[in-house]
Parts: C-alpha cells; structure tokens; sequence
C-alpha cells in the first residue's frame, strides 16, 4: 500500500472544493477529521495517496483551492 | 389570487425550491463547517453548491468572494459600515431604497462620511454624466447605486457609472435587490466591486437569504464576529473569505432554497426570464396608459426597466386602491411609499406614494388583463358590489 498524505485546508468551502475537483479528476481520497497534533485553520482534510499528491495540488493550485503548503 | 408584489418578495416559488428545503430537514439537518460526520459534510456541499451557483450567475471567478448574509439590507450594512472610514466621501442617488439610506444617513449624521447625491429626473433616471460631475472635484471613496428602483423599476445604467467610478479611483457597490435573477448581472464586465443581492425576490429563494459579493481588493472589515468552524484554536477573526463574514450558524435550509432558485433561474435562463417579464410590463404599461384617470410613473419604455410599475388613480389614495383590489379583486400588490421616501420625493409622489406591481416570471397575460380590468372599473366606480 503506497504511502497516505494529509492535506490541511484553510476552510470548509476549500475542503469542500477540493473534494468535488478530485472527484471531477478520478483521484481517490478519504475525507478524515483533521489531526489533532497538526494547529487546523479548518475540522476536516483530506488524505490521499502519496503518487498522485503532485497531481492534486495542482488541481488545487489552478481551481484556486487554498491549502496549507507549509503543512505539507 | 393574483399576486403582483413580486418586488416586495416572489411568489410563487419554483417546486425545487420547497423539495430542497424538506430534502435538507427530512434527510440532512446537519451544520455546516461544523464537525466532520457526513450530516455535516452534506450540508457544507449544500452551501457550497449554492455559492457555485449565484457564481455562475453574477460570472464570479471565486465563489469564495460571496458571503452570505440575511437579506440585502445586511449586505448593504456590511459593505457601507465595513468598507467606509472617518473622513471618507461617498455618491449616491435620490432613487435609493431606504437600506442604503439609512445606513449612509446615519454615517453622514455622525460626522463620519461626507454624502453626495445624484438628483434622478422626474422619470427616476439617473445620468452617468452626473456622476462625473462630482467625481472630477471630489475625492470619493465609494459608490452606491441601487440597479434598479424598486418603486419606478427604472434601470440604472451601472456599467458606464461603474466604468467613470473607476476612472477616478473610486469603488462602487451595487444594491441588485430588484435585479438578481431578473436582468443579466456580470461582475467582470460591470466592473462591480460590490454586488448586495437578496434570496427572496427574483432569485425565486425563501426569506432570509441573500449575499454580499467582495472582489479581491476590497478591504472590508466584518461587522460581526464569532465562531466560524475554522481557526478554532485562536480567538481572533480569521481573514480569510468567506469565514471572515459568515460568524455563527448559516441558515442552511434557507440557502439550500436558495441554491435551487438559483439553479433554476440557471436552467431556465435570465434572457428568457427577463424578455418574459418585459412582454407582461409592456402589454401592462400600454393599456393603462389608456384607462382614464391612471397616471403611471417612471419610464414607460421596459427596455430600461424593471417588471416594476407605479401608478395612482386619481380620486383615490394608493392604499385605498390596494385594499379594493385585495378585498374586491383577490389581487395583491403595495401601496404606499415603498420603503424609499427619496424616491417618491424625486418623481413627485411624496408623501402619498403610489400604488405598485410588480410582476414575476409566474404571472401570466390573463393575470395582467384581469388587473388591467379591475383599475378600469375602480377609475370608474364600477368597484362596488
């Protein structure tokens, strides 16, 4: 099983965007409870594959989904 | 009954509308931004389809840049409270709906804000040249139109005040209470920093909803502050859109209506949506034109109105005509000053007011003659029983 990452959003209608263009781009995730030890802007994140991580974040990037690089 | 106060809040609503809004209390009821079970997480998609939606309308890049408010009046408070400071001068018009002038009043009273005003002529139309006037010797700060009266219906040409706005550095805020839904509304090509709308009126959604659109750029400070469901470990506001202005609980069954009178605004498209409109004004201007003692106010032409006609019958005052047209002819509709005294005062029906119609994209031509028909008979007594 390839390695998980977890993607720290800056709020709801962010995580909620993320999820519908990964969906649009047939990238698996789970949508999970954000980490407890990591300082959250936002309650929920994604965690998703680590192979296809690049692929997300530039879908992230052109659709104007704000996560939090400095996390990653 | 025939309903023409669709200018107050529409009626009737899509179907959709109603099925979404038991869709989210029977099956959803969840909050959003609030926990993460997948109650919650449904009803963040609710909103956030909603704001994709009013998006697509108004061509918002960012859907982001939408907060949600009450109604339009709370988004006209955000955006003059928030956006003005001590000393800053403002323009607006002598058609303004008393959500616009109150607040500016209250500023201009205080001492804090300088307020120039836009005189309309008696047709209620306003001259973008005006603006320019005023411009080109003072330093404004904002600008505030409404787009279209809501007591002559008459379009305000926001695009060329929009365009001579920003030529001078100035913003310009836009109260689309009588547009949303009904005329086509583009942020881009308007040049609209800010675009105060409400759910309830032609945007065909139930009361308290409406929004505030902030372009990038706009610094606004949130009159409301509290919990968001993000940044819960500080205790200051967060800055970011659109948590910044949406503290406490949205109305989430409220938008979830909202999101499908949109949608269906959407579906149906605004062009059809307005030429319908246009075709019942038209066919309703011309023949009251001709009923004796009907004195219409504002432009007769729809081209640059709204579905949104104002008229008295001589003999009579305008809350006695729409209490004969409720209790003798089933028919609703307003009388009276319509919330916008400056209005009145500036086409010379202060302070009796007027009576007024306004039609929706559920009205029909029959509607319009029976309407026709009745203020024929009360202009000529032949009302009573």
């Amino acid at each position: 099983m390839p390695e998980e990452v977890v993607i720290i959003f800056t709020s709801t209608h962010d995580v909620i965007k993320a999820k519908s263009e990964l969906e649009k781009a047939s990238i698996t995730y789970e949508l999970i409870p954000t980490p407890k030890e990591i300082s959250s802007e936002c309650g929920m994140s994604l965690r998703i594959e680590k192979p296809v991580l690049n692929m997300a974040l530039e879908i992230f990037r052109s659709n104007g989904v704000r996560y939090r690089n400095d996390l990653l | 009954m025939i309903y023409f106060d669709n200018a107050a809040t529409s009626f009737p609503k899509p179907k959709a509308v109603i099925e979404a809004m038991e869709e989210y209390f029977f099956n959803m009821g969840g909050s959003t931004g609030r926990s993460g079970h997948k109650m919650a997480i449904k009803a963040s998609e609710l909103v956030f389809n909603t704001r994709e939606h009013l998006a697509r309308l108004f061509n918002i890049k960012d859907s982001a840049r939408i907060v949600f408010t009450k109604n339009v009046t709370e988004s006209l408070n955000f955006a003059i409270n928030g956006f003005l400071e001590k000393g800053d001068q403002v323009i607006t018009t002598s058609l303004e709906h008393n959500s616009v002038m109150r607040p500016l009043r209250y500023l201009g009273q205080t001492g804090k804000i300088k307020i120039f005003i836009v005189l309309a002529n008696q047709e209620g139309i306003v001259e973008p040249s005006a603006f320019e006037n005023i411009l080109k010797k003072e330093k404004i700060k904002l600008v505030v139109v409404n787009h279209a009266s809501n007591v002559t219906g008459a379009i305000t040409p926001v695009r060329a005040i929009a365009k001579i706005a920003y030529k001078y550095g100035s913003r310009i805020l836009v109260d689309a209470a009588q547009t949303a839904g009904a005329f086509p509304i583009n942020v881009i090509a308007d040049n609209i920093d800010m675009l105060a709308f409400t759910g309830h009126k032609s945007l065909l959604g139930p009361q308290g909803t409406g929004g505030l659109y902030i372009s990038e750029g706009i610094k606004l400070k949130p009159l409301i502050r509290g919990g968001t469901g993000s940044s819960s470990e500080k205790e200051i506001q967060p800055d970011f859109m659109p948590d910044q202005f949406e503290s406490g609980t949205l109305n989430v069954i409220g938008l979830a209506g909202l999101g499908a009178g949109v949608k269906y605004i959407l579906d149906q498209g605004v062009t059809k949506i307005r030429t319908e409109e246009m075709e019942l004004t038209k066919i309703f201007i011309k023949e009251a034109e001709k009923i004796e003692g009907v004195k219409l106010y504002g432009p007769r032409d729809v081209n640059i109105k709204v579905s949104v006609v104002s008229f008295n019958i001589s003999g009579y005052t305008p809350s006695e005509v729409a209490y004969i047209l409720d209790n003798n002819f089933n028919l609703a509709c307003r009388p009276g000053l319509h919330c916008a005294p400056s209005a009145h005062k500036t086409i010379g029906t202060f302070p009796q007011g007027t009576i007024r119609f306004a039609f929706g994209y559920f009205n029909t031509i029959e509607e319009i003659k029976k309407g026709l028909k009745a203020l024929s008979q009360i202009s000529n007594k032949e009302w009573i029983n």
